[in-house]
């Protein structure tokens, strides 16, 4: 499988083996980030590195799980109940003089909204290259839920992403 | 007898943990959120309402702000694979569908808080039944960390219903960007008592004056 080596800069420590060892200058930038065009994926960087800095990212990843019908439904009813509870934290915040308040519901909103991310990660929208993320994105595209959708946004996210299902 | 942390809910079970609670109680502190352990109550016996699968407003449609869930993780997805420039036209999307959605006129804390029980009481249960039939670890996951993650707020909620929000004055609000885990303190917790990451994982919550 296909891998490039990624840098994670709050990680990277400066102890400069990467550059050393990269045969092909890959690792050597002004920005610190991994010259993707050069890289050929040949994890010398990554097991030299002693902060363990660098990972090798796959290009290609293998198909997520596959979901239970009753779990899905299940998930949904609380995915519903969680878009309602941000829509209220958010309107809390917009609307209190109270700072101490404002703080609160804008963590209650984000808060939400990462607990909401999570149950959708494991209801079948793990991978940006699975055929549901796909599906989504074909079907705002071909109907668009509500007046003047990114269409060229979601078109271009499924241009760049390839499907990796069958 | 089981005693209930009232900051985020933890129970300490004395069966279960074979040790008196007055035996430690003094210099102890709740595991997750970490208020004293001199603060516990005795846990009152709750009127568990036993709740059959909910059925969802409109099992067809999904609202905007699912949607815009649903593209937001797959920006954080995109993000894990260093895929920036697909990150951010998923975040365009999901910025796209949080400005559609209707507002939330009308409500009050109280509103937030009857909707945080619910998914307590009805919602999270449901689904870990479904997951535990289906052997879905993954959904188990989500319900541990999703019931404590709202737990805390439903409490820090109901704080503010009771006693307004100076408790929240001179000190400040972190969320744990990964699990969403709120913390209320002058740092944050130096690891995450939910999903267990670094502090550098939780982001401080600014007030509009400070922005």
């Amino acid at each position: 499988m296909k891998k490039l080596a990624v840098r994670n800069l709050r990680l990277c420590t400066k102890d400069c083996l990467c550059l050393y060892v990269c045969p092909v200058g890959a690792t050597d930038t002004e920005n610190s980030v991994i010259d993707k065009e050069k890289c050929t994926g040949c994890g010398v960087c990554a097991q030299a590195c002693p902060s363990g800095a660098i990972s090798m990212v796959p290009l290609e990843y293998p198909p997520q799980q596959q979901k239970a019908e009753t779990v899905l439904t299940a998930s949904r009813a609380v995915c519903q109940n969680k878009a309602g509870q941000e829509g209220i934290a958010r309107q809390l915040a917009e609307e209190t003089e109270d700072d101490a308040l404002y703080r609160l519901m804008s963590a209650a909103a984000k808060s939400i909204r990462l607990v909401h991310e999570d149950l959708s990660r494991e209801s079948g929208y793990m991978l940006p290259q699975s055929k549901n993320a796909r599906e989504r994105l074909q079907g705002w595209i071909q109907e668009p839920p509500a007046p003047d959708f990114p269409r060229e946004a979601a078109q271009e996210l499924l241009d760049r992403i390839p499907c990796n299902e069958s | 007898m089981r005693y209930i942390c009232p900051i985020c809910g933890y129970v300490y079970d004395e069966e279960k943990e074979g040790r008196a609670f007055s035996e430690i109680a003094d210099g102890w502190f709740c595991p997750i959120c970490g208020a004293p352990g001199t603060v516990f109550t005795v846990e009152e016996p709750r009127e568990e309402a036993v709740v059959a699968a909910p059925e969802t407003d409109s099992p067809e449609k999904q609202s905007f702000g699912e949607f815009a869930a649903l593209c937001s993780n797959l920006a954080r997805g995109c993000e894990k694979q260093y895929l920036e420039e697909e990150s951010a036209l998923y975040r365009r999307l999901a910025e796209y569908f949080t400005a559609v959605a209707p507002k939330a006129k009308g409500k009050n804390l109280e509103d937030l808080a009857s909707c945080l029980r619910n998914d307590l009481s009805g919602f999270y249960p449901a689904l870990r039944q479904a997951a535990e039939s289906a052997k879905d670890r993954g959904i188990l996951r989500v319900c541990t960390w999703g019931e404590k993650v709202t737990r805390m707020l439903l409490s820090l909620v109901e704080r503010c219903q009771k006693e307004g929000t100076d408790f929240l004055k001179g000190t400040s609000v972190w969320v744990c960007t990964i699990c969403g885990f709120i913390y209320i303190g002058d740092n944050p917790p130096e690891i995450c008592p939910v999903c267990k990451v670094p502090d550098w994982k939780f982001e401080k919550v600014e007030g509009r004056r400070s922005v």
